[in-house]
């Protein structure tokens, strides 16, 4: 890897909380267009960023400023990998660790509230990490790669090869973005049962870095989505931009199902729509 | 050092050792002589290890010593049998015992050229063994008096249990060094006589009633062993593993392979046998800690052993379809475990069954896998179960619900257990690394069998996940109110146990790349084609790269400027949002209707209503036993 890609796989890790941030302000833009409001400007959730990081800090434990700071930290790692064209396991992985700083986070907190948003939000994760390592093998055994890099090389789009595991991803970007009907473990409005789970007892700063954390997340998960038509980056980041609005708009015309109800979506479908698009490729002869 | 000499003193040693520890009464003396063996024996694994391997046969008075031995065991396995009432044990051992006897005295037995080989596998089990059981016995100095202590005992019984303990390492050593099959054998029944021993050290009825489980279980490797001898003997002539191992395929000789492939089962606790593992939990912690992480792979051991010979057959997909089956189911019955140390039990039989399933799939890639997840998980679970047992006799509770908040408490085991927690299941530790190219390997086979296996590959890592989570998760409660300890005293023995594991979890971690380049590839290259070269400290699979140091910096950056950002910015505590007020000078507590006062109260997560402990159960052993007719059916037609 010669400088300049170098320079432009570190710029564009780094950019992902930036890409993040402009799309959650389009998210609260199309999503109050859909509930006939006019929306706060684009640049908003920046705003508030900004806002928070500037308030008193107060803590709910001694453990929230470090995870808060491991949950970004992390969530940029996996940017990172993405960029930097490595091993697709290894992002999962690494995002594992955000999301597990995130919840102990949570818990260090012992509040009711966390507390529930911290045990769903592990059954979140073990919702949609089976079915997105999963999709990663489908990809494996049509490209021969694991990495980023691999698929580039493949050279196909690989939706024309595994739409159905696409379908399936769909359904990861639900939850990991926390839209209905899967927002079970925190959303960005409160509920009434778990006030704002998860992000409860973070404030001030400790929110500021989830929050962007949490844009750096999706936008590495955004930028995966792309992959399925890596010969032309274009096309790759309309299909990723097409996905994000249809999870905001399955978020504003489907309630919250349960836990159980997620779970069991995830896997019936997920499982099902990757191994039969497995199933089918290898009796086609081609894997 | 003469190799032959390194090899009589990590067997003899142990002997002697323990005999004297039996004899010896004198705390201060035994513990002195425990910690030099110890440290004896760490040194002569290593030589044994650098020093490369060795063939030949030990003195003829040796074989008949461990005949008279091996009648002698029998005859008190009979003996055992008879005094705990179990037919069953009675029963396995009489088909050990006539066998035997028949093969010995009628048939005369196979002669074996080379009675002992050992190679560059027998010199890196010897040096988990020794390395990992011998910081264990230093830690089971500390761990002995305050079990004592906690349960009151009035005459120590210390002796006792560590004569087993290091008898333990003894016979674990011999079993890796055997080529005999009959020596193999004995070794393993000695195991399987230390594991019934240790079980039922407390007396208690719950441990008799375990170590009797243990006991026929062992038993049932032991006859699959026995039967393994006469297929040896009727298809080749010969009970010596190198020509079994070189033999050409037939029938009988397969169903030896499928006799030994039992025997691992039983001994890695697999589907049917999981019991006694969990049941071996009941034990003062040291059994445990050492049979996880390093009494199991004997079974790993046996299986690596013999995987070359069967590739190839469908047997060998066999052994992988019950790893792969064991490790989604037991990950799962994992999340429902109250009980930390059943917890562990769960996770070592399921990685053992990951492991399996990596032996099974028999390429480079899978081996290299195999013997990876085998060396990075004895070193990282015996880190996270010392941690435990400190835990477990301070707080006087076996369970994790009493866990609450023990970062508070028990700063530095907690620091060190939730290291350890890491190490078992988060990059950039050595298991997810093993745990990665095991990933890659059922990948990379023909999509279908890896498919199938792979579903239960990714919903059981994804079980461990979550189950390792929740439990750090848990152990960090710390609101602000908790009353916190600066620092818990531990016993120089303690220190000395987790402080040495965590080091070497750290090193062998980091250079994950020396450690597949140098100790894996090695062994693996004598049977297959290599599959994971090591360029510039990462891992290079061909199709895919484990960045493993550019990793570890990110992550200890990630630390560092974290700690910085939490030290710049700081904040004061507040207390959490309960929905309403929160009553002042108490913890967690908040004021509802009519000002009544309410403690919350979070537990774990255990699913314990989604989970069916005893329905999984049944369902597993009858997976189980159809997997080992599976076993043998393959086989046969």
């Amino acid at each position: 890897m010669d400088a300049a890609s170098t320079l432009i796989s570190l710029g564009l890790a780094l950019a992902t909380p930036i890409i993040g941030g402009v799309l959650a302000g389009f998210d609260r833009k199309l999503t109050a267009r859909m509930q006939e409001r006019v929306g706060p400007p684009l640049l908003q959730p920046f705003y508030d960023v900004i806002k928070l990081w500037a308030k008193k800090p107060m803590i709910a434990s001694s453990l929230q400023p470090v995870l808060a700071f491991g949950y970004l930290g992390f969530a940029l790692i996996a940017a990172g990998l993405v960029t930097f064209r490595q091993d697709l396991l290894l992002v999962l992985f690494v995002t594992a660790i955000a999301d597990i700083c995130l919840t102990v986070a949570a818990l260090s907190a012992k509040s009711p509230y966390s507390y529930l948003g911290a045990r769903r939000e592990f059954l979140s994760m073990l919702s949609y990490e089976p079915v997105m390592l999963l999709a990663y093998v489908a990809i494996f055994l049509v490209t021969g790669s694991f990495t980023v890099q691999g698929v580039l090389d493949y050279g196909m789009p690989l939706l024309l090869v595994i739409p159905a595991a696409l379908v399936a991803l769909q359904l990861v970007l639900v939850v990991e973005m926390k839209k209905s009907p899967f927002d079970v473990s925190g959303s960005g409005h409160a509920h009434q049962e778990l006030v704002r789970g998860v992000y409860t007892e973070l404030s001030g700063y400790t929110m500021a870095l989830v929050e962007v954390g949490h844009w750096a997340k999706v936008a590495t998960t955004l930028m995966i989505l792309s992959l399925f038509w890596a010969p032309n980056p274009v096309i790759g980041a309309a299909i990723a931009l097409a996905m994000f609005v249809v999870t905001l708009v399955i978020d504003n015309s489907y309630p919250r199902l349960t836990w159980q109800k997620m779970l069991r979506t995830t896997w019936a479908l997920g499982f099902t729509l990757i191994v039969l698009n497995i199933a089918f490729l290898a009796l086609g002869g081609v894997i | 050092m003469n190799p032959q000499t390194l090899i009589a003193v990590n067997i003899g040693l142990p002997v002697v050792v323990a005999l004297a520890s039996l004899v010896l009464n004198d705390k201060k003396v035994r513990s002195a002589i425990i910690s030099l063996s110890a440290l004896f024996l760490i040194s002569s694994s290593i030589l044994l290890y650098t020093g490369g391997g060795v063939v030949f046969s030990p003195a003829p008075v040796y074989e008949t010593a461990v005949l008279v031995l091996d009648f002698a065991l029998l005859g008190y396995f009979l003996y055992l049998g008879y005094k705990t009432r179990s037919p069953l044990v009675l029963g396995l051992a009489l088909l050990q015992l006539l066998p035997i006897a028949y093969f010995e005295f009628v048939l005369k037995g196979a002669h074996v050229e080379h009675i002992i080989v050992v190679d560059s596998l027998s010199t890196l089990l010897t040096l988990i063994i020794n390395v990992v059981g011998g910081v264990i016995l230093i830690y089971t100095l500390s761990y002995m008096d305050e079990h004592e202590h906690r349960l009151k005992v009035e005459r120590s019984r210390q002796n006792q249990f560590f004569f087993y303990m290091v008898l333990l390492l003894g016979a674990m050593n011999g079993l890796v060094y055997s080529n005999s099959l009959y020596w193999l054998y004995f070794f393993w029944e000695v195991t399987t006589l230390c594991c019934y021993a240790l079980i039922r050290h407390d007396a208690t009825e719950e441990a008799e009633r375990n170590a009797v489980t243990a006991l026929w279980m062992g038993l049932v490797g032991g006859v699959g062993l026995v039967a393994a001898m006469y297929a040896g003997y009727y298809s080749v002539h010969s009970i010596a593993l190198t020509e079994l191992i070189a033999a050409p395929h037939s029938q009988v000789l397969l169903i030896g392979f499928a006799l030994m492939a039992l025997a691992a089962f039983t001994k890695t606790a697999q589907f049917p046998f999981h019991k006694w593992l969990l049941g071996a939990m009941v034990a003062p912690t040291p059994f445990p800690l050492i049979d996880s992480s390093s009494m199991v792979i004997a079974g790993v051991y046996l299986m690596l052993r013999i995987a070359p010979a069967i590739q190839g057959t469908t047997l060998t997909y066999v052994v992988a379809a019950m790893g792969a089956v064991t490790f989604a189911v037991t990950s799962f019955q994992a999340i429902r475990e109250n009980v930390a140390k059943r917890v562990l039990a769960y996770s070592t039989i399921g990685n053992m069954g990951l492991i399996l399933l990596c032996i099974g799939l028999n390429t480079g890639l899978s081996y290299t896998a195999a013997l990876a997840l085998m060396f990075f998980h004895s070193v990282a679970k015996g880190l996270l179960f010392m941690g435990v047992g400190i835990v477990e006799n301070r707080l006087d509770s076996r369970h994790i619900r009493d866990w609450e908040g023990l970062l508070g408490k028990m700063p530095l085991v907690s620091k060190v257990m939730i290291l350890g927690m890491v190490a078992m299941f988060l990059p950039p530790f050595g298991m997810l690394l093993g745990k990665w190219v095991a990933v890659d390997a059922v990948a990379s086979m023909p999509s279908l069998l890896g498919v199938p296996l792979m579903v239960l590959v990714v919903l059981g890592s994804a079980a461990t996940t979550f189950y390792y989570a929740k439990w750090l998760g848990f152990m960090t409660v710390l609101p602000n109110t908790l009353e916190r300890s600066k620092t818990e005293s531990l016993k120089a023995p303690y220190k000395l146990g987790l402080y040495t594991l965590l080091g070497l979890n750290i090193l062998v971690s980091m250079g994950a790349a020396l450690v597949i380049g140098e100790i894996v590839n090695p062994i693996m290259l004598v049977h297959y084609p290599q599959a994971v070269t090591t360029p510039a400290l990462a891992l290079d699979l061909s199709f895919t790269t484990f960045p493993v140091l550019p990793l570890w910096l990110a992550v200890i950056s990630v630390m560092i400027i974290g700690t910085m950002v939490a030290k710049g910015k700081g904040g004061a505590l507040s207390p959490p949002y309960l929905g309403g007020e929160n009553v002042e000078g108490k913890p967690v507590t908040f004021r509802t209707t009519a000002d009544s006062e309410v403690a919350v109260n979070v537990s774990g997560v255990y699913l314990t209503s989604y989970i069916d402990e005893d329905r999984i159960d049944r369902l597993s052993v009858g997976v189980g036993i159809l997997i080992i007719a599976l076993l043998f059916l393959v086989v046969i037609i």
